[in-house]
């Protein structure tokens, strides 16, 4: 087996190119990348360590079949993160789970959802894990993705436009109206 | 972070005992050269469509309903087969139908300039049974006096009425005063349509005078 240290300094182009002819090469990038997609799946689909951890499974073993349809000009990061949003997807139809996300009290979050609002970035702090959450949760899945790709994997339009296959302008679109449907339901929710 | 689970070495170990290989870079070029080629083909059927629409619509066909709805169709697949490309998700789906849209008009257009759709329409009635009955030709249609239809070319003016030809030929005597509908006068050689009422064997009475391509080519789809 390839020692993954010996893959360090690699691209992932090259890794990808070296994996078709030995296996072990795909080792690295799988260690590479394995704990970011556990949480991404994770905070994704709010899923048990077990069934997030079959998820990445699968995606890993998808991917390397598909490994000489990998699009090199893109990112193989973004390649592998939409085999594993779609397997993700495809696990929760099947088991009739809606996508319920897991989402920690990130700063850049926090300073997005309250500019162009009357929100109070104190008040989204101090109340975060209580209902901030559950509001989160109760936007629409598409709009959940994005926020997600966005703020907690740190991902750029166009890398959530390669991962979502959606236009770079529809993302953008996403991301707003995330934003406008947080609003509304947190005034809804400050009145009781 | 959860729970740590060492699946990058699971995953390996399925693979090395499964003896899972990478699928062949051959079947993935030989799909998305498929695919291109499929959308080649349609958008070539598409072009076809809105040539030989075109055509008709220019005046040599009654109404190209048929061409019509091939035009529709072959839209609608070849935004189909474009959406499954690579790259496709890049772009909106107005823009994807924009651009073909654009390109089969600009191409069609080009076809219909070089005199192919006529071809081709005299191709299909002569090798395509019934072609002739689903996409009728506007002559015959407006050879119909019986229903109040007459169409020809004027070859002689009178004080109170003028003769026209009808394309089989025969000589009409057209009388009563017309509405002139549309950029057409009454004039030798002038290719007309008319609107009215058969009188007897070769007398017909004009209610409305029209030019024969141009403005009120559809007529008989108001009627």
């Amino acid at each position: 087996m390839v020692d993954p240290k010996s893959c360090q300094g690699k691209e992932d182009s090259e890794l990808v190119k070296l994996a078709i002819d030995d296996s072990s090469f795909f080792y690295c990038l799988m260690k590479r990348y394995e704990e970011k997609l556990i949480n991404y799946v994770h905070r994704f689909t709010y899923l048990g360590d077990d069934d997030v951890a079959d998820i990445v499974q699968e995606s890993f073993i998808s991917a390397y079949k598909h490994l000489n349809d990998c699009d090199c000009n893109l990112k193989f990061s973004s390649w592998l993160y939409r085999i594993v949003h779609n397997q993700a997807i495809n696990f929760m139809k099947k088991n009739k789970q809606s996508v319920k996300i897991d989402v920690e009290n990130d700063d850049e979050f926090v300073e997005w959802l309250v500019a162009d609002t009357n929100i109070e970035k104190e008040t989204i702090k101090l109340h975060f894990n209580e209902y901030i959450k559950t509001i989160i949760n109760k936007l629409k899945p598409g709009y959940k993705e994005v926020v997600i790709l966005k703020f907690f994997e740190d991902k750029d339009y166009s890398e959530i436009s390669d991962i979502l296959q959606k236009p770079m302008g529809t993302v953008a679109t996403l991301l707003s109206r995330a934003k406008i449907q947080f609003k509304q339901i947190y005034e809804k929710e400050s009145k009781y | 972070m959860k729970k740590k689970v060492n699946i990058s070495d699971k995953a390996l170990e399925l693979i090395s005992k499964g003896q899972i290989k990478p699928i062949p870079r051959w079947e993935f070029v030989a799909r998305n050269w498929g695919l291109w080629l499929a959308f080649l083909v349609s958008l070539g059927f598409l072009i076809l469509g809105i040539s030989v629409s075109w055509f008709g619509l220019r005046g040599n066909i009654i109404t190209p309903h048929l061409w019509l709805v091939i035009v529709v169709i072959f839209l609608g697949l070849s935004f189909v087969l474009f959406e499954k490309t690579k790259r496709a998700y890049r772009f909106q789906s107005w823009q994807v139908i924009a651009m073909i849209s654009v390109i089969g008009l600009i191409v069609g257009g080009v076809v219909f300039k070089l005199g192919l759709p006529s071809r081709i329409d005299r191709r299909l009635e002569a090798g395509v049974p019934y072609y002739r009955t689903m996409v009728p030709m506007k002559m015959t249609a407006w050879n119909n006096p019986e229903q109040g239809y007459l169409s020809g070319k004027i070859v002689e003016i009178n004080n109170d009425n003028f003769l026209l030809e009808d394309f089989e030929d025969k000589t009409w005597v057209i009388t009563g005063k017309p509405l002139i509908r549309g950029r057409v006068e009454i004039k030798i050689n002038q290719e007309v349509k008319l609107i009215g009422n058969m009188m007897s064997e070769n007398v017909f009475v004009a209610e409305e005078l029209r030019p024969w391509s141009g403005n009120g080519r559809n007529m008989m789809k108001e009627n």
